[in-house]
């Protein structure tokens, strides 16, 4: 792979861990958006061949420490997460910007249903989850960021 | 599977522990960059603030110390005295707890839950299930730790629960958090006990995860539903949850461990 390319992933995912941390103020705490999720779904849509279920693993163990959620919970919705582009990325590519949204939203309402089932099975703590909320923002968000993606990447000259 | 299999061991057993200290170093730098605008808001707050407000407001500071000099003064002698009366009752002697100053970095995202992040983790000596005050009383317990960061579980969550004790007559009851900042509750509190509203709750230390004394909330409300067993009494938390950026870590001597969820069995 090409370097510029793996000194792009990288920032992508600081940037997006970052603001995934990022204090917000506490009427916005509903809204905020996946923002590890929706790099996921850009890093899987741009190379489907080498992002595969392996990165659930890393990434799901990093989302589980940032949220303090059980070891394992993120990792399980990452692998239905990735499987679910995996089955939709040729189709997803093809989309425009509104029916995109709607997946990223679908998408990031199961993960959040997901959480809520995984922590259901295994824990009697059970914490309600936001379901809409991360969703219709991280759908907003997703044409400005798969834009942006896209931009850079053609400055870059990367495929 | 593995997922599952992970949950499943994480709920159940301390074992993945290490572990997630671990990646709690990998997590450091964003957490750091995350928390830059916070730190440039406030250093752009401190140095655009006017002289005018910086005399008031040393003045007032001036005057507080002065106020607390004196009620240091005082509290010198009845430490003497209390130290004294303990020796004629052959109990131990309490020691002053050691304290680490430190600073609030995150506020947890999920509106469910009442968490927040402070910038001292495993490397200062921080432990699951320190005690984290502010200026005006206990804020919470640490539930997470990580290399240079902690995760704060404030008594205000839904799923925190504290023993607390009326300063003026010694009553003892459990405040439970409700997931709202300025609301606690009472619970199992008989009808008959002697509550009202503006009593101080301070902790009772019953249970060896707070250390006893330290306010924790004010009675606002009691009512005695009849033919209910228990008063419903609500209390707002005397330490500033939503406020309070600077928060102290107290180090008590033989609190190093977190006292098992059975400790009160075969006793």
């Amino acid at each position: 792979m090409d370097i510029r390319a793996v000194i792009l992933i990288g920032c992508g995912l600081f940037l997006a861990f970052v603001l995934e941390h990022l204090p917000m103020p506490d009427i916005l705490l509903w809204l905020q958006p996946s923002w590890v999720l929706l790099a996921v779904t850009l890093m899987v849509l741009s190379a489907p061949a080498t992002f595969g279920l392996w990165l659930a693993l890393p990434l799901g163990l990093l989302l589980d420490v940032e949220h303090h959620s059980l070891l394992g919970t993120h990792i399980l919705t990452l692998v239905v997460h990735i499987g679910l582009l995996q089955l939709l990325y040729r189709r997803m590519v093809m989309f425009n910007f509104l029916q995109q949204t709607g997946v990223v939203f679908v998408l990031v309402m199961v993960q959040q249903l997901l959480i809520y089932w995984g922590v259901a099975l295994v824990s009697e703590n059970v914490a309600p989850v936001t379901l809409w909320g991360p969703a219709l923002t991280s759908a907003l968000v997703w044409p400005w960021a798969y834009a942006l993606t896209h931009f850079v990447m053609s400055r870059l000259h990367l495929s | 599977m593995l997922a599952l299999a992970l949950m499943w061991l994480d709920s159940h057993f301390p074992w993945l522990q290490p572990a997630r200290y671990f990646t709690g170093y990998v997590l450091t730098p964003s957490q750091q960059v995350a928390a830059v605008p916070g730190v440039v808001a406030e250093w752009f707050s401190e140095s655009s603030s006017q002289r005018q407000e910086l005399l008031t407001e040393n003045k007032q500071l001036s005057a507080r110390n002065l106020v607390l000099e004196l009620r240091a003064q005082r509290m010198a002698a009845l430490e003497a005295e209390n130290i004294e009366l303990r020796e004629l009752l052959s109990a131990s002697e309490q020691i002053d707890d050691r304290v680490l100053v430190t600073s609030v970095i995150a506020v947890d995202p999920d509106p469910f839950s009442q968490q927040i992040l402070i910038n001292k983790g495993g490397e200062d000596g921080v432990f699951i299930g320190q005690p984290v005050l502010d200026a005006y009383g206990l804020l919470g317990q640490v539930i997470d730790v990580m290399p240079y960061s902690a995760r704060v579980l404030m008594i205000a969550d839904s799923n925190h629960a504290i023993p607390v004790q009326v300063n003026r007559n010694g009553v003892r009851a459990i405040a439970v958090g409700t997931g709202s900042l300025d609301e606690l509750e009472l619970i199992y509190v008989p009808n008959t006990a002697d509550i009202v509203a503006g009593d101080l709750l301070v902790s009772s230390g019953l249970g060896g995860r707070y250390p006893r004394g330290y306010p924790v909330a004010t009675v606002t409300r009691v009512d005695n539903i009849p033919g209910k067993s228990f008063a419903v009494v609500t209390a707002e938390p005397s330490a500033h949850l939503d406020r309070s950026r600077h928060l102290l870590l107290v180090f008590r001597q033989g609190a190093a461990t977190v006292p098992p969820a059975d400790i009160w069995k075969g006793q």
